[in-house]
């Protein structure tokens, strides 16, 4: 711990322990809390290293004047130092404890109304509770019956908090009571008999807290919904957690009352009901005696009476992922009911559903209950859809067929669905959020088996939600994404005709020109999707991309792509540069020769990188030149990639937006591996003549030597060089990283300084100022002359040029790495920005310095402290 | 009350409202769709049009080479063309005293129902309605007095003749009332019969209604109207909209508390969302020009034209099509444009708050002004010179049978770059297309109606509450081809009044009360009695004078001293002023009460006997009935005056006088 901290810890426990002294924000008590719980962390005793903590506590519990946010700081406190026995043994000893944790003393002075020193009590005893000794002070003090009155507190945090206490408790409780179970035999007398009273202790409180929650889960009135999904939800906790003796007398002690809610059937309780009896039934094996029971709770809470509910207990059952042939395939049933009924298509058989779920389902379905059930429902198709067949009423084609007949429904087309619920259509109809819902499954249901030869009517359908003016955005995004889904998972597109591709290529070009840019933006990304996808079969048999078979490939998307570069709204350029990047990848790979298309695209992309206002479009065309230069077969063969490259760096360096930034040394750092690829490590027991070894080591030096040299003329250089000095922390530290990369392959070979000079120019003499700078702070004021004499005094390092581009200076790349010291550069860069506000120093100082602010107000007026808020 | 139903058209209402003793007239819409059976009016001479060959029946037994046509497969009359009027029998015209029109779309009949039919009453209108009202029918008359055709088909119309005929000449209905177009003199009457209102205004029509024009938002000038008497009112509700656009917004509040709502103009596109019509719209146009095509946009001059314009304003830009020209060509192209820069207080309060600035409400003048709007009368004269392509026309009519429309349909109908896209909802675009065909152009079906749809009229009518809805009968059923939608339809408790073309109905609501002054002297004399808190009632004796349908009480007048006259001997009794009437009772007689009173003065038997109207009372001592009803007591009692008397004072006891 800083020596410094431990001097002005005095100080500050004064400041908190006089009443009415202010804070300097409200984070700073969280904040020293924190920091002592790092120091427990490390196994330091708090009382040890801080002394004078003991001190502020009894003067805090026996003054009691302090502001409810003190004295649940302090609560909190003495639990972290109780924590550990001998902590807790001192904290009774000057019988702090027995104070602090004594409701009644908050109550009598009129302190224990206001929720944050609950809440302080509450996470106190929580910390405080790790040990037996605690266990048993927690008895004796007859703790438990506040925190069970804790309960259902008005405060929904303190309730919250107590419910986690209780668990934590019987936690414990479970556990110090097995452990003195085994420990016994090697045991004397002594501990014997502690152990005895541990295990009293233990089965007392679990005792208490289980009639607790068996009386609290009965409900007596609707008014205490809200207290029993707060207990459901602590049962659930429990349920989760504790080993099974513990688990097998909560289920024994609750299960009637469980069985009574559920047979309440009170709608607001179903989930949390629902996730009580998973919990349950996951932790039960099939001999335990209760699981016939949850089993049949189950069996209850899928079969109520009112539709919504069913539905909402099948979709928790199937996202619950447990597994049981029975109850499984009656979710599945259930959640494709309301399918089954809006749309006509009968998925299930006849016999499977009771008649009864039915005919109220088709009554409700007619109500505006509507949208939620059917989008349940098909939320929940995704999990339909990884379901064993035995499991499933209908092939999975068919509920294809019934989506598609939905989503038919939402244009107010009633052609496939004449047996539908008329009812529902009214709902239905032109609903989008229907209509995305059941995109969402139309998707999800394309990876299912034997779906293929409904690709016509898929690619049909969704053409027709893409050309329809009355899709919404949103809709159409959700289309266009289904339809890669599709046609990326099928391996043969020879089914789609001419019409329907006709059809699309209208669509298409229309989005392309939409009013709202939403639209737009999905056409584009759709475009460079659609490149992505492998190749496929076409009507010919042949094997071509699904791009190329069903719009005709670059000669349609890249015009397209062209005009959208062009676009008013800054994220479709950006999606068309990325769309761009992605149609021509594959032309790029095989080492295609350039078109004249391609050409004009660069032209644009550098005049979008030097003129755009919107970072989205630059960043893309960054994206762009590394997408391009990584995926083409030999980037130095392609003589217009060889020419931009340095434009963009350049114009990387010079931009304002720090993800341009990053992007760009990404650029840099290709153009890095691919000047010095990753030699083949050395044989180690290779034998090398002295001969060889010094030619080889000749070659090695003027091989890197003329990377260097195509680096530097690149701009890369000169890039990371400026980078490293750049305002934004993330950008500087990646061109740290990259340049103690360079140096590590370059500096070592390079030896013989005086031949192997390589300059390199940069764009101006701030540069040198700011590495002065950097220089200046890291190293010792009465080296700091000599530091910078050594970075100039060296001569050939740094010169000022005075050629024509006037104030340009020219360095020696190896010498400048040299003299730089880039490690301690990197481990200032590492450090997060604030690393200086934020030490636990400072925030001491900063509460005392509030303090005396507060002492004096009339002291310095307009000398206010102006707060850190971090 | 009546209804007297003159047009089967839901949006191109003629109705006749008999309220009190007034008959008004409301709207008068002209069904235009006759059109589409006549062969379209070329501006430059067609050669495919001149040569078409005439139409023979197979059996060769009806010749009508000289009046019909066949085209593209189809018959069309090769006449000038007709419309549908209002129906003209089914009252006498002459004995309508005004006509209230509610939009400028509404009103293209008017010179076939003030001229001729000897109207003298009144038509009232807003300003903007009148005056691009007057542009739309200079314009109909402008195309039909260009091309003119001397001959009149009307052998076809024969029936035996018309049941010969094929397609769609053959299902033609009221084919005798079809008329050509009026001639601009006929427009200049007509419109001059039209007082001009402004919204909220009261007018009073006879003392006995008062008439008052409410926004729409449908139209520049478009107006719903109240129709109200001091105990009933009745709402006219016609091409209303709630969507922003350019028209002051709808005044929804006003039509509450109606006895009849009278409901037409909904949307005749309920499936087809405005918004999404645009953006089909500017998207299509964006496509076809990008493609090196030209666009073509059938329409009317005033309307949708200033939204798409506006629309297009902004995404000119967004689209790159900075440098393609828009025409706009019409007979009033140029007025229609500049009119609705004027019309400040008619418009939306955004483009209100503009009009105080230096840019003009409309962002079309900028166009104009930037040279990317031009805007010519024809086809003929600066146009042609200045013609370039690809380019935008916006021109009429929208059914493509007369107007400037026909020579771009000619001239680009063959290139499959070139795009039609119809924005107005008012013709079956396949129907208006039949005589191009075949057509190689694209064509694209974006029809813009702003009108309420159900959705939104079903809310409304929750809002307002009215007693009773009349409506035209296609709103009380699903489209024909849809017929499951039951969401595009009226569902109303109690089901609204349909009414079709020739429909008579009676309002189901009756009068009940008229509202009478009472003359300040008179009232003056009277003296009020409280009969229960708040309630005070007084006696009047006056008369009743009615006048120009007001009513009012006035003081009985002095009978003139009379005369004394020897010849008369009768001796006059008190004269009538002087005999007080009677005091009137009111009040019940409470059982209880009274046979305790009827003991006290020695009464004793009495047998009481419950009936539905009250009680009978027996006094069987004195063989005496008293009947005790709500409205009434009556003493039964033979040869007994002392005892009927007292008796009579006995009740008269429980009972106030006035």
């Amino acid at each position: 711990m800083d020596r410094e901290c431990v001097l002005i810890l005095p100080r500050v426990c004064e400041v908190l322990a006089a009443s009415g002294s202010s804070l300097p924000d409200d984070t700073s008590l969280e904040k020293l809390l924190d920091w002592f719980t790092t120091i427990t962390q490390t196994g330091v005793s708090l009382l040890e290293a801080c002394p004078c903590l003991l001190d502020f506590l009894s003067n805090i519990a026996f003054n009691s004047t302090s502001g409810p946010s003190i004295l649940s700081f302090s609560l909190k406190l003495a639990g972290l130092i109780g924590a550990s026995e001998d902590g807790f043994k001192v904290l009774e000893e000057c019988s702090v404890l027995g104070l602090v944790f004594d409701p009644r003393h908050w109550q009598e002075a009129g302190l224990w109304e206001d929720p944050c020193l609950r809440i302080g009590w509450i996470q106190g005893l929580k910390t405080i509770l790790q040990h037996s000794k605690a266990l048993r002070f927690f008895v004796q003090a007859g703790l438990i019956e506040p925190l069970l009155h804790l309960q259902t507190d008005s405060s929904l945090f303190v309730a919250s908090a107590a419910n986690q206490m209780l668990a934590h408790v019987l936690l414990l409780c479970e556990s110090l009571s097995s452990v003195g179970c085994n420990g016994t035999k090697e045991r004397d007398l002594e501990q014997n008999s502690l152990s005895m009273e541990t295990n009293q202790n233990s089965s007392g409180v679990i005792t208490k807290a289980l009639e607790y929650l068996n009386k609290c889960l009965v409900l007596k009135e609707t008014s205490q919904l809200s207290q029993s999904q707060q207990i459901l939800k602590l049962l659930t906790q429990l349920l989760v957690q504790v080993s099974t003796p513990l688990l097998d007398k909560l289920l024994l002690t609750v299960i009637d009352s469980v069985e009574e809610l559920v047979t309440k059937s009170c709608s607001q309780l179903t989930l949390p009901l629902m996730d009580v009896v998973l919990a349950a039934n996951s932790r039960l094996s099939d001999d335990h005696d209760p699981k016939q029971r949850i089993g049949r709770l189950l069996s209850l809470m899928l079969n109520r009476n009112n539709p919504v509910d069913v539905i909402q207990a099948a979709a928790a059952w199937l996202r619950s992922r447990q597994y049981d042939p029975v109850h499984t395939a009656h979710c599945a049933r259930v959640l494709l009911l309301p399918l089954d009924i809006v749309t006509g298509i009968s998925l299930l058989d006849e016999n499977s559903t009771a008649e009864e779920l039915r005919i109220l389902m088709t009554e409700q379905l007619k109500s505006k209950t509507c949208f939620s059930m059917i989008c349940v429902c098909l939320t929940n198709i995704p999990q339909i859809t990884l379901l064993a067949p035995d499991c499933l009423p209908c092939p999975q084609r068919r509920i294809v067929s019934a989506v598609l007949s939905l989503l038919k429904l939402c244009c107010g087309d009633t052609s496939s669905s004449s047996a539908g619920c008329v009812g529902a259509f009214r709902f239905v109809t032109g609903s989008s959020k229907v209509q995305k819902c059941s995109m969402e499954a139309l998707s999800a249901l394309s990876k299912s088996p034997e779906v293929e030869i409904l690709l016509p009517e898929v690619f049909k359908l969704l053409t027709e939600y893409l050309n329809s003016p009355s899709s919404d955005p949103s809709v159409l995004q959700k289309s266009y994404q289904a339809l890669i889904n599709w046609i990326g998972v099928c391996t043969d597109l020879s089914c789609i005709t001419g019409l329907l591709r006709e059809d699309l290529i209208q669509a298409v070009r229309k989005r392309a020109c939409d009013m709202r840019w939403e639209a737009r933006d999905s056409t584009v990304e759709f475009l460079g999707h659609l490149a992505e996808l492998q190749s496929c079969r076409t009507s010919t048999g042949e094997e071509r991309e699904p791009s190329n078979s069903l719009l005709g490939g670059c000669s349609f998307t890249v015009p397209l792509l062209k005009e959208a570069l062009q676009d008013l709204e800054s994220y479709v350029r950006a999606s068309s540069i990325s769309a761009l990047g992605q149609t021509l990848t594959l032309s790029w790979q095989q080492g295609a020769a350039l078109t004249q298309d391609q050409v004009e695209i660069v032209t644009r992309l550098q005049e979008i990188l030097s003129q755009d206002s919107e970072g989205f479009a630059r960043r893309a065309v960054v994206k762009y030149f590394i997408a391009w230069f990584s995926s083409c077969s030999s980037p130095t063969s392609c003589s217009l990639l060889v020419q931009s490259v340095p434009t963009v760096l350049s114009q990387g360096v010079a931009d304002l937006d720090w993800e341009v930034k990053l992007h760009t040394l990404e650029l840099a750092e290709l153009l890095l591996d691919q000047a010095f690829p990753n030699p083949a490590p050395p044989h180690p027991y290779a034998m090398m003549s002295d001969q060889s070894h010094r030619s080889h080591t000749q070659d090695k030096e003027s091989e890197l030597l003329s990377s260097l040299n195509s680096l530097v003329d690149r701009g890369v250089i000169s890039a990371l060089f400026c980078f490293l000095v750049d305002c934004d922390r993330p950008v500087a530290l990646k061109a740290c990283q990259l340049l103690l990369k360079l140096r590590h392959t370059v500096c070592p070979l390079m030896v013989s300084a005086a031949d192997t000079r390589v300059p390199c120019e940069l764009p101006g003499w701030t540069w040198v100022h700011e590495i002065r700078k950097i220089q200046g702070v890291n190293k010792d004021p009465h080296t700091q002359e000599g530091s910078h004499i050594g970075f100039e005094a060296r001569g050939e390092a740094v010169e000022e040029s005075t050629s024509a581009e006037g104030d340009s200076v020219c360095v020696s790349v190896c010498e400048v790495l040299r003299s730089l010291d880039l490690d301690e550069r990197l481990s200032i860069l590492t450090q997060s920005s604030d690393h200086i506000y934020n030490s636990p120093l400072s925030l001491l100082q900063d509460i005392i310095t509030a303090s005396t602010a507060n002492s004096h107000p009339n002291a310095e007026p307009g000398q206010e402290v102006i707060v850190d808020c971090y | 009350m009546k209804l007297y139903c003159l047009s089967g058209h839901p949006t191109l209402p003629c109705n006749v409202l008999k309220f009190k003793s007034t008959t008004i007239m409301l709207d008068c819409g002209l069904d235009t769709t006759s059109v589409l059976n006549f062969l379209p009016l070329p501006l430059v001479h067609s050669p495919r049009l001149s040569k078409l060959p005439g139409w023979i029946s197979k059996d060769g037994s009806i010749n009508l080479e000289k009046e019909l046509k066949e085209c593209a497969g189809r018959v069309f009359v090769d006449a000038q063309p007709e419309f549908c009027l209002p129906e003209r029998e089914l009252l006498d015209l002459s004995t309508i005293d005004v006509i209230l029109i509610s939009n400028y779309h509404c009103m293209m009949a008017l010179p076939y129902i003030t001229e001729h039919t000897g109207f003298t009453g009144t038509v009232y209108a807003t300003e903007p309605t009148l005056q691009i009202g007057r542009l739309l029918m200079e314009e109909l008359v402008n195309f039909m007095e260009r091309v003119p055709k001397a001959q009149a088909a009307t052998c076809w119309k024969n029936k035996e003749v018309q049941r010969m005929l094929p397609g769609p000449l053959k299902d033609a209905v009221e084919v005798w009332t079809w008329k050509r177009c009026y001639s601009m003199q006929e427009v200049n009457s007509a419109l001059s019969k039209v007082q001009l209102v402004g919204y909220s205004q009261k007018v009073e029509l006879f003392g006995a209604v008062q008439i008052s024009p409410l926004s729409s938002g449908y139209s520049l000038g478009s107006s719903n109207w109240i129709i109200q008497s001091h105990h009933e009112k009745v709402s006219y509700v016609s091409g209303s909209s709630l969507l922003t656009t350019h028209p002051q917004p709808m005044d929804q509040s006003s039509l509450k508390n109606s006895d009849v709502l009278i409901l037409t103009g909904l949307t005749q596109m309920p499936t087809a969302n405005p918004d999404g019509m645009l953006g089909e719209f500017c998207s299509n146009l964006a496509m076809t020009i990008r493609a090196g095509g030209n666009v073509l946009v059938p329409c009317y001059s005033s309307g949708v034209i200033y939204d798409l314009l506006e629309c297009l304003y902004q995404f000119i830009e967004s689209a790159s099509l900075g440098t393609t020209p828009f025409y706009f060509i019409s007979p009033v192209a140029n007025s229609s444009l500049e009119f609705s820069q004027i019309f400040a207080e008619w418009l939306c309060h955004n483009k209100q708050t503009k009009v105080y600035l230096p840019e003009p409400p409309f962002p079309h003048a900028e166009l104009i002004q930037t040279n990317k709007l031009k805007h010519y009368p024809s086809i003929h004269g600066d146009f042609s010179s200045e013609f370039r392509q690809p380019c935008v026309v916006f021109t009429g009519h929208p059914s493509l049978r007369f107007g400037d429309v026909v020579h771009f349909m000619e001239l680009w109908g063959k290139s499959s770059l070139n795009t039609v896209i119809f924005t107005e909802p008012d013709f079956s675009y396949l129907d208006a297309l039949a005589p191009y065909q075949p057509l190689a152009m694209k064509c694209v079906y974006c029809p813009i109606d702003t009108r309420l749809n159900f959705h939104q009229v079903s809310k409304l009518l929750k809002e307002v509450q009215p007693l009773h809805v009349v409506c035209p009968e296609q709103y009380t059923q699903p489209p024909v081809t849809q017929s499951h939608r039951s969401d595009l339809m009226l569902e109303l408790q109690p089901p609204p009044m349909p009414y079709r073309r020739c429909s008579v109905l009676s309002l189901p609501f009756r009068r009940r009360y008229e509202r009478v002054y009472i003359l300040p002297e008179l009232a003056n004399s009277l003296v009020p009695s409280e009969v229960k808190a708040g309630v005070s009632v007084a006696t009047v004796s006056a008369v009743l004078q009615s006048k120009d349908n007001k009513h009012t009480l006035q003081s009985v007048p002095k009978p003139p001293p009379v005369a004394p006259s020897k010849k008369r001997k009768r001796v006059i009794e008190e004269p009538p002023v002087t005999l007080s009437p009677k005091p009137l009772l009111s009040g019940a007689v409470p059982l209880e009460a009274f046979l305790a009173t009827l003991q006290k003065h020695g009464i004793t038997e009495v047998k009481v006997e419950e009936t539905a109207e009250g009680h009978i009372l027996h006094l069987q001592a004195e063989d005496t009935l008293i009947q005790l009803e709500e409205d009434g007591t009556h003493i039964v009692c033979d040869n007994n005056e002392p005892l009927r008397t007292t008796l009579r004072d006995l009740v008269l006891r429980f009972l106030q006088k006035l």
